[in-house]
C-alpha cells in the first residue's frame, strides 16, 4: 500500500533513488535531490489481484521517473514490471522493461 | 514469453488454457510441490525477476520463514529427496513444462483428455507400488522381532489346555436371566397372500397358512420345506 511518506526505490536510471511518496499526480519539474517529481509506481509489496484470480506480490515497492506525458525519464529499466502498466497506456515504459509479469 | 492472445491450447499435463483472451497455467506450489490452479494462491516475484508460486499461505508462510523445502517433512520435495516417493518414471515425462503453444485442434485435445486420465492411473498405481514395496521391508522386520519375542518370552505364554484347567486364570461362568422385553420379538408381516418373516428368510403362502397354523417357527420350516404343493 504506497501511502504518502511512503519510500520508494526507483527502477530506472535517472539520478533519483528513493522516492517519498507525498501524494498521488503531482505537475513535474527538472531532476533535484528533494525535488518534487512525478513517478508512476511498477511493483508493490503488497498484492495485486488479477480478473483471472491471480495475486501477485513483488519484493520491494518500485518506481519510475516520469514527466508530464508519461515517458521514463531514464532510458533502461530494472527488474520486473507489473502488467497492469501497459493497460495504462504507460507503453514506453512497458517497452523498456526487462520483464513484463 | 508467449503473447497473451492465444488460441486455445492444451497441453498434456500442463493444462494452458484460455480465459478472457488471458493464458493460464497449471502451476506447481515452489514449496510443497502440489498444482495451483488458477484462482488460488499466491505468486511472489523476487527482484531478480525469478517468479515463485504458492498453492496456499502455509506454503507462502514457510518461504517467508525460509525454510527449505528439502528440509520440510510434508513437502513433495523432501519425500524425493529421501526415496520416500517414486522420483523417476516414464510418466513424469509428459508433464513436463511445454513453452510452445500448439495450434487448436479438436481430435488432439479429446486424446489428451483421454491420455491424462489414463496416464495419471499409471503413475498412480506405480507411486503407491513404490510406497508399498518401500514398506514391505519393515513388515517382515516386525515379523521376524515378534517371532524372537515370542521365542524368548514362552515361558510367560501358557498354552491353552493348561488355561482351561487352571481355574484361577478363567473368569467363573454365570447363569443369567434375559429381561423378557430384552428378548427380540422376530415378528411376522402380514400381506394378502400370505404372511413372511423376512429375518428368518420364511414366506409362507395363504394356502399353506391353514397347514401351518399354530406351529412355532421350526415347524414351519419343516412344512415347508417338505415341498407340499399348494
Amino acid at each position: 500500500m504506497i501511502q504518502p511518506q511512503t519510500h520508494l526505490n526507483v527502477a530506472d536510471n535517472s539520478r533519483a533513488r528513493e522516492l517519498m511518496c507525498i501524494r498521488e499526480a503531482v505537475p513535474n519539474t527538472p531532476l533535484e535531490r528533494s525535488e518534487v517529481i512525478t513517478a508512476v509506481i511498477i511493483s508493490t509489496r503488497k498484492e495485486l489481484k488479477r480478473d483471472n484470480g491471480m495475486i501477485i506480490r513483488y519484493d520491494d515497492n518500485a518506481a519510475v521517473v516520469i514527466d508530464q506525458e508519461g515517458n521514463p525519464k531514464g532510458t533502461q529499466i530494472f527488474g520486473a514490471i507489473a502488467r497492469e502498466l501497459r493497460q495504462l497506456n504507460f507503453t514506453k515504459i512497458v517497452s523498456l522493461a526487462p520483464e513484463v509479469l | 514469453m508467449i503473447s497473451d492472445i492465444v488460441n486455445v491450447i492444451l497441453c498434456l499435463g500442463n493444462c494452458v488454457l484460455l480465459v478472457n483472451l488471458r493464458r493460464m497455467r497449471l502451476e506447481k506450489c515452489w514449496f510443497c510441490s502440489s498444482t495451483v490452479y488458477p484462482g488460488h494462491g499466491i505468486q511472489f516475484v523476487r527482484n531478480d525477476a525469478k517468479i515463485f508460486h504458492f498453492c496456499r499461505s502455509k506454503c507462502h508462510k514457510n518461504f517467508k520463514m525460509k525454510r527449505n523445502p528439502r528440509k520440510v517433512k510434508w513437502t513433495k520435495a523432501y519425500r524425493r529427496l529421501h526415496g520416500k516417493d517414486m522420483t523417476q518414471d516414464s510418466t513424469f515425462e509428459f508433464e513436463r513444462k511445454r513453452n510452445r503453444p500448439e495450434r487448436y485442434d479438436r481430435n488432439l485435445a479429446e486424446n489428451t483428455l483421454k491420455a491424462i486420465k489414463k496416464i495419471d492411473k499409471i503413475r498412480s498405481d506405480r507411486a503407491s507400488d513404490h510406497i508399498k514395496n518401500r514398506l514391505k521391508t519393515g513388515k517382515v522386520q516386525r515379523q521376524k522381532e515378534a517371532r524372537k519375542q515370542l521365542e524368548l518370552g514362552i515361558h510367560l505364554v501358557k498354552a491353552p489346555l493348561a488355561l482351561a484347567q487352571d481355574s484361577s486364570l478363567c473368569l467363573p461362568k454365570i447363569k443369567a436371566m434375559c429381561p423378557k422385553h430384552r428378548q427380540k420379538r422376530i415378528s411376522p408381516w402380514k400381506s394378502e397372500i400370505g404372511f413372511a418373516v423376512p429375518r428368518l428368510g420364511i414366506f409362507v403362502h395363504q394356502n399353506l397358512m391353514h397347514a401351518t397354523r399354530g406351529l412355532n417357527y421350526q415347524e414351519v420350516f419343516y412344512v415347508v420345506s417338505s415341498g407340499l404343493e399348494f
